[in-house]
């Protein structure tokens, strides 16, 4: 390999702190050196890179292998440009700048470079942009459109290369590398999963896993965008459209709770791709596998007809006209607490705030979520106690961060990426309470036992001790260790562990110590707009009419409820939730409505519409407010518009796109929290996806996908247990 | 073979910019030989400067009525009007003994919206004596109606009644102003480009009533957006600036008031 | 807003089409309805069309009736021109029955008004 460990280490550093979000090396204005692009003068750090300085004028140096997020490789050539007064032409993206010097980008000694360079990336370059997927999008074609020369003088042969298997994800066609190594620098340094190397060198250098292997990461798909070329492409999407036919829409993913943003590319109404969208806060510009490659999932299992259980027990299907008039008929009869109503994990605020209020003019309150969360000593009430307070970002910050029964990398991966980053540039020291997993980096494991939690907030454990000295500590509870039996104590003992940790280590009124890090995209809004977390409510009290709003975790069953219980499901895919009830009503999915999500940070953001919505399906609040007309409690909406002025009524913050609500009263919480009396158990904290088979199916669009199926079976059986249709 | 046919085009593409010699040195060769380029109109000085000189003579002679000469392309001239000059302007043309342009060859209009006065009425005209073709504007908007030009080239008649037909410009005296294009019934100017892609109208075969029937169009959401940016538009720094006009044709609509 | 726009070189008065004044273009609009009006029952028999003169009239009065709003008198004298051409297309039978009929919008549904009507109607009401 290439690669210059040390000046790596140099460069990324200084390439992170241009950035500004981490690591504000503060220099002194008087350090700052003036140098020349072009002749024009800049200003710039001292051991800013000639590619960077030039791009703070706004002049993009071409590049192949140099990437922002990844270290320097500096070997694909192609950022070559001339110094005046230098005898050779340099590297940009690994030369730092010298005062005084002129850089000229557009020379002729430049161009010459370049186009010296791109005819020696084609020589070995097949010219089957034709059957490329990478076509249109592609570096290696805009670059020598650009760049390079219009004719070519290379009479030999080309260089062939196997293909590799690394799973059923990315399709390599390695004759197509041009050896830029982005794809190996991501996996060993953002993915944290060292499978890719380089094996030879000159002509027979290749890339690949040596022993074939599967590269197992859940954020894989993040090599096919960093590719320049079309070595690693999508299978998925292998050979299905051109970027140039799709329409792109904006959106926001629902697959879990940090809301990567998103771009859907569609084609003829139909979902094709979906890539990441930069957001620096969030996602950066990576995206996990689920949220890549689930999308196939919305094509498949789809409620697309309302339909209504018939005296034999099937499902018949029903207008929408027959159907909402039954569904009045049945709401029209009950009153009070005779009517419950469960939301899910993928339902949009608009929909949440219209069965609300729906619910709320029939008298009933019995609004709960599936998602479990403790609410001893009502501690829903404040914000801060739900929320992920530090933000995504604060972790690079953080110098001390404690992980209690969460498994971040296959519960919110790209917050896991953001804790590796901080680890690998800022010598985070992480601790984790809960069952060992493999998170790509190294942690300290405290051990399993909610005991040490206590232990933890009483000082008695020498972890406590670190806690307290940390300059930023940072403590992140899973949603997961909060739905035991004993939630609420973990809860009590983790906001005193933080509390402490606030007071004790001297930081700023505006760091947030105390975390917590939601699974699913819904549960923020639910509780921002008063639901009950947790089913409790309606098994205790069975209601006569239960309202099922995308509810498909299956926490409530037929067992649990009388007999003549009259169950409406409301969501878009037939799965857990459907079978049960007694009329369905299809809903919308994520990429069909325009609607507002709220991420573990408490930051709110909105979906687009894609695509229409399958068959009869509709948005789902206008399906609630239909009902509402119907059944005489008329909701005061009728736009989205109006929804989302209701939505600003009940809690402003939920419009308020990409801004996080700062959440406060930590020391008030922490009192509150004294009133919980329950006792810790014994039983060890587990977070429920261990390995990454656990991660790709965990909500019904993912459970839907054939692609995130045959994952599962690759990463359990290995990548030839996947029969792959054999095309070029 | 993409990368191949793309660099042909690449190539091309900076040629017209006319930044041949800075972009693209002879590189092979390492000689300085200039290559012909057969699909660019050579830029001829000789011609440029007769049309010129042609241009700045029609502007002395009819100075109530022109606002502007230009040559555009290098050997297209251009003369700017108001539009009260057409038939003084394009009969000065016709009948001169040294312009001789008898033949009208084409008339047509430019919608551009934002400007005050958004049609642009283009008259191309050829002299067969002289073998030269000279191009005449003037401009109105939707409701000020334009003399015709039919009493000094007959071959105005169609023309004018295409541009009513597709842009709605009037042509007062115009001996036959009807449709010519458009269906009967039609409402609308198609080349506004205000006018919807799609139309307002959809036409369809109705069995009950036993006709066609024109119902307003309703579009699936996967028409109504449209997205405009090239995927090949990368690297905007490298890239040179299109050629531009000369003379900004906003700026007669000032020299007007 | 045209009246800037034109010539300093001639004059500063808005070009009329036709009528230089609004009582010269209403004189007009009536001379086309009479055209119209009295054009009504031709059409009906030559292009045998299954409508009363009664109610062809009634339509020739909703449609110039939609244009009360008017008083521009270049805007009416444009109205006009193309009323004009309408009528000759209908005197010359250059039209047929479907343009005539077209004025009729006998096929069209209404579009659905009210909430829950434009749910059962379709995704985006």
């Amino acid at each position: 390999m290439l690669r210059l460990p040390a000046v790596r280490r140099a460069l990324a550093g200084v390439s992170q702190s241009t950035k500004g979000c981490v690591r504000t090396t503060t220099t002194a204005a008087s350090n700052l050196i003036e140098i020349f692009v072009d002749g024009q003068p800049v200003l710039v750090e001292p051991g800013t890179t000639v590619l960077q300085a030039c791009e703070k004028v706004g002049m993009q140096i071409p590049r192949f292998c140099y990437h922002d997020r990844l270290s320097v490789a500096g070997n694909c050539r192609m950022c070559l440009v001339e110094i005046e007064k230098a005898p050779k032409p340099v590297a940009a993206c690994a030369m730092p700048v010298m005062k005084g010097w002129n850089i000229l980008t557009n020379s002729e000694k430049s161009r010459k470079a370049r186009e010296g360079v791109m005819e020696f990336l084609l020589a070995n370059h097949p010219l089957d942009c034709p059957i490329c997927d990478q076509g249109g999008e592609c570096d290696l074609q805009d670059q020598s459109m650009m760049f390079g020369s219009d004719r070519s003088r290379f009479m030999e042969g080309k260089r062939a290369v196997e293909d590799k298997n690394i799973g059923p994800l990315v399709k390599t066609i390695m004759t197509r590398c041009i050896q830029c190594t982005r794809c190996i620098r991501f996996a060993s340094e953002i993915a944290g999963v060292d499978d890719l190397g380089t094996t030879g060198r000159g002509n027979e250098m290749q890339v690949g896993t040596y022993i074939e292997k599967m590269f197992m990461s859940e954020l894989s798909g993040n090599i096919i965008d960093i590719c320049p070329v079309g070595a690693l492409t999508s299978k998925p999407y292998a050979f299905t459209s051109r970027p140039w036919e799709t329409r792109k829409t904006e959106s926001v993913d629902v697959l879990d709770a940090v809301g990567s943003n998103i771009v859907v590319s569609t084609r003829t109404g139909e979902v094709m791709r979906i890539l990441p969208r930069l957001h620096e806060d969030i996602n950066e510009e990576w995206i996990a596998d689920k949220t890549r490659f689930a999308y196939d999932g919305l094509k498949r299992q789809r409620l697309i007809e309302p339909m209504v259980r018939n005296e034999e027990g099937l499902f018949v299907y029903a207008s929408w006209e027959d159907a909402l008039t039954h569904v009045a008929g049945v709401l029209q009869g009950v009153q009070g607490n005779d009517v419950g109503a469960i939301a899910g994990g993928l339902v949009d605020a608009e929909a949440l705030v219209a069965l609300k209020d729906m619910m709320n003019r029939l008298d009933s309150d019995t609004l709960c979520t599936e998602e479990v969360f403790p609410t001893a000593g009502a501690v829903t009430d404040l914000r801060s106690n739900y929320l992920l307070n530090t933000k995504i970002a604060g972790v690079e910050e953080a110098d001390v961060l404690l992980l209690i029964g969460t498994n971040p990398r296959f519960e919110e991966p790209l917050f896991n990426t953001r804790i590796r980053k901080s680890w690998l540039h800022n010598e985070l020291q992480v601790s984790l309470v809960g069952s060992e997993v493999d998170l790509t980096y190294t942690y300290d494991h405290l051990g399993d036992s909610p005991q040490i939690l206590q232990d933890i907030a009483t000082g008695k454990h020498p972890f406590s001790k670190i806690l307290n000295e940390a300059k930023k500590p940072m403590v992140v509870v899973g949603s997961a260790a909060l739905q035991r039996g004993d939630g609420a104590a973990i809860h009590a003992a983790v906001s005193t562990i933080a509390h402490n940790a606030r007071t004790k280590s001297g930081v700023g009124a505006d760091w947030k110590v105390m975390n917590i890090l939601h699974r699913f995209a819904s549960q923020v809004a639910a509780l921002d707009l008063g639901y009950k977390p947790g089913v409790e409510a309606i098994r205790k009290n069975p209601p006569k009419v239960l309202y099922l709003l995308g509810a498909d975790a299956g926490c409530i069953t037929r067992q649990d409820l009388p007999k003549n219980c009259f169950i409406i499901y409301q969501g878009h895919h037939g799965d857990l939730g459907a079978p049960m009830a007694d009329i369905i009503l299809p809903g919308a999915a994520y990429t069909e409505k325009p609607a507002t999500y709220v991420n573990t940070e408490g930051r709110s953001q909105q979906t687009r519409v894609a695509v229409s919505p399958p068959g009869m399906a509709r948005e789902d609040w206008r399906i609630i407010r239909a009902i509402s007309e119907l059944a005489g409690v008329t909701l005061p909406y009728e736009t989205l518009d109006q929804v989302r002025s209701r939505l600003e009524e009940v809690s402003p913050n939920l419009v308020r796109y990409d801004d996080v609500e700062e959440a406060n009263y930590f020391s008030q919480a922490n009192e509150l929290f004294k009133l919980v009396k329950q006792q810790l158990l014994a039983d060890p904290l587990v977070s429920p996806q261990l390995t990454i088979k656990d991660y790709y199916m965990t909500d019904p669009i993912s459970r839907a996908s054939q692609k995130m199926a045959k994952c599962v079976k690759a990463v359990t059986e290995g990548a030839k247990a996947i029969e792959e249709p054999t095309f070029c | 073979m993409l990368v191949g046919a793309a660099l042909r085009v690449a190539r091309a593409g900076l040629r017209v910019t006319g930044c041949r010699a800075v972009l693209l040195p002879a590189r092979f060769e390492g000689s300085s030989t200039t290559e012909t380029q057969p699909t660019v109109r050579p830029k001829d000085e000789v011609t440029q400067k007769h049309l010129c000189a042609f241009g700045e003579y029609v502007a002395e002679i009819l100075p109530k009525y022109v606002h502007q000469v230009q040559v555009t392309c290098f050997n297209e001239l251009e003369i700017l009007i108001h539009p009260d000059g057409i038939i003084p302007v394009l009969t000065f043309l016709r009948d001169h003994t040294t312009a001789q342009f008898k033949s009208l060859v084409d008339l047509t209009a430019v919608d551009v919206p934002t400007r005050q006065n958004r049609f642009e009425i283009v008259y191309n005209l050829l002299s067969l004596r002289f073998n030269s073709r000279i191009r005449v504007k003037t401009y109105t908007d939707e409701l000020t109606p334009i003399d015709s030009l039919v009493p000094v080239h007959k071959a105005a008649n169609w023309y004018e009644r295409e541009v009513w037909d597709m842009f709605g410009v009037f042509f007062a005296n115009h001996p036959d102003m009807r449709r010519i294009l458009t269906d009967y019934g039609f409402e609308g100017h198609p080349f506004r480009k205000d006018f919807p892609l799609s139309g307002y109208v959809e036409v369809r075969y109705d069995d009950e009533v036993k006709r066609v029937v024109a119902e307003p169009i309703e579009l699936a959401q996967e028409f109504r957006k449209f997205d405009l940016n090239s995927p090949w538009e990368t690297f905007p720094a490298y890239r040179s600036a299109p050629e531009t006009l000369k003379i900004e044709a906003g700026e007669k609509k000032e020299d007007a008031k | 807003m045209a009246a800037s726009g034109v010539g300093k070189v001639v004059g500063t008065t808005v070009k009329p089409i036709f009528s230089r004044d609004l009582s010269e273009a209403k004189r007009r609009v009536r001379e086309l309805y009479r055209a119209w009006y009295r054009e009504v029952p031709h059409t009906v028999q030559s292009f045998q069309l299954d409508i009363t003169v009664k109610q062809g009239r009634d339509k020739v009065r909703e449609i110039f009736m939609k244009n009360t709003h008017v008083t521009d008198p270049r805007v009416i004298d444009m109205l006009v021109i193309k009323g004009k051409m309408e009528l000759q297309e209908t005197i010359h039978v250059w039209k047929q029955r479907t343009h005539i009929m077209r004025f009729f919008n006998e096929t069209e549904t209404p579009r659905p008004k009210d909430f829950l009507s434009k749910f059962y109607a379709g995704h985006d009401p």
